[in-house]
């Protein structure tokens, strides 16, 4: 399972870094935000549009500004390549699935055009759970 | 040689509820009038593909305004606009758009709009069932709560962004990567009315108590609503086509909130199906 997991994220790490859509407008993309997967649970830490680091083993004091929680068969629907209805992002999910969105939505709302894109890359690496 | 589109703009001037409007307006085509309203938030380039459809523009005078505040139609020009804040009324915005079509000396036109223009659809229908031959509400319904949200235009964050970002997954995955980020092109344009349009679109408007006031037997009602729309779903659309005297809903598959602007080709199909059957309701 650990392995998996830093392996997953490697390859999100990878493909965010080398995203053009968000590249072309990386500077001031800075926030940390979790991924909360009922099974697996990680920190990303974004700085200038790159993973800077991708903590796999959250202890329950480490810091993120906002966090997308929902259950394991949720996030296996966002990693499809195509997703069904409702699945397909986080406004959808929140509004008709399970998905919760918790913490500073301000920092959220801040970094929505590059994180809407960074999500949608989970169809490219699947999710670890 | 100049590659000009056959599409043309005009602007118009009108006077509604005492608010003098200089609105802007695309056109191409001849035959059956068939007005178009954009979404919130948005303008009616939204409507480009159907403009330039040289097969339904053969038969039908395509003609998508910039709602007031939208696009290239001003705020009030006899007003200080920017000392109220903009709340869109469903009475304020039917009589817009019947006095444009007055304007425009339209003589029994189709109307259109999608999510809010949707919404305002049902209105024109409920309202006005014999100033328009049909209507074809897109990605509405009877009510649609919950997208009046201070996020829109809120100080701490970029609104543009924001309002392009957040409608971003009203569009299907299968929609071209062109078309959808030209919609969220569109959307980051809009972003100081986009809450006040969505006054109307998730307050104001508010027909469940009202449904049985349409009859479109009268006026036909053709609704259709995309499966990827999380705003208004196919059932939601559905079950008020359904409590409408003969409504008709059309479902379209693997298409999302703003299907005219994010996939054509795809919109067409069931456009086109529409169309027809107002032309056997209504012979024109």
């Amino acid at each position: 399972m650990a392995a998996d997991l830093k392996h997953w994220a490697g390859k999100f790490k990878s493909l965010t870094d080398s995203d053009a859509t968000i590249g072309a407008m990386a500077k001031y993309y800075t926030c940390t935000f979790m991924y909360d997967m009922g099974d697996a649970k990680v920190i990303v830490e974004m700085h200038d549009g790159k993973v800077k680091h991708i903590n796999t083993n959250p202890a329950p004091l480490d810091a993120y500004d906002f966090a997308l929680r929902a259950s394991a068969a949720s996030w296996r629907e966002f990693g499809k390549p195509v997703p069904r209805p409702h699945f397909h992002g986080i406004w959808a999910a929140s509004f008709r699935e399970d998905l919760k969105i918790e913490g500073n939505i301000t920092v959220l709302m801040q970094n929505l055009r590059n994180f809407t894109v960074q999500f949608e890359l989970l169809r490219k690496c699947g999710v670890p759970v | 040689m100049a590659r000009h589109s056959p599409v043309t703009g005009r602007y118009v001037t009108i006077e509604v509820d005492g608010l003098e409007y200089k609105v802007f307006y695309l056109h191409n085509g001849k035959g059956t009038p068939l007005v178009c309203q954009h979404t919130a938030g948005c303008h009616n380039h939204q409507w480009r593909g159907l403009l330039e459809d040289e097969e339904i523009t053969r038969d039908y005078n395509v003609i998508a305004y910039d709602l007031a505040r939208h696009g290239k139609s001003d705020p009030p020009l006899n007003v200080e606009w920017w000392k109220s804040e903009y709340k869109l009324t469903a009475d304020h915005y039917v009589n817009f758009i019947t006095t444009l079509c007055d304007a425009l000396e339209l003589d029994n036109p189709i109307f259109m709009g999608s999510s809010f223009g949707g919404n305002v659809a049902l209105q024109l229908a409920m309202r006005h069932p014999d100033r328009f031959r049909a209507v074809i509400p897109v990605e509405a319904a009877d009510y649609a709560p919950g997208f009046f949200l201070d996020w829109w235009r809120h100080p701490h964050v970029n609104a543009a962004q924001v309002c392009a970002s957040g409608t971003w997954d009203l569009m299907a995955p299968q929609s071209p990567d062109m078309d959808r980020w030209l919609t969220w092109h569109y959307y980051t344009q809009g972003s100081e009315v986009f809450k006040g349009d969505l006054y109307f679109y998730s307050v104001d408007h508010d027909l469940r108590r009202d449904l049985d006031r349409i009859d479109a037997r009268r006026c036909p009602v053709v609704m259709m609503t995309g499966t990827y729309d999380f705003l208004t779903p196919p059932e939601v659309t559905e079950n008020t086509a359904r409590r409408i005297k003969g409504g008709i809903y059309i479902e379209m598959t693997d298409i999302g909130h703003f299907p005219m602007s994010e996939n054509y080709p795809v919109f067409r199909v069931y456009l086109k199906e529409a169309l027809r059957i107002i032309r056997e309701k209504t012979g024109g």
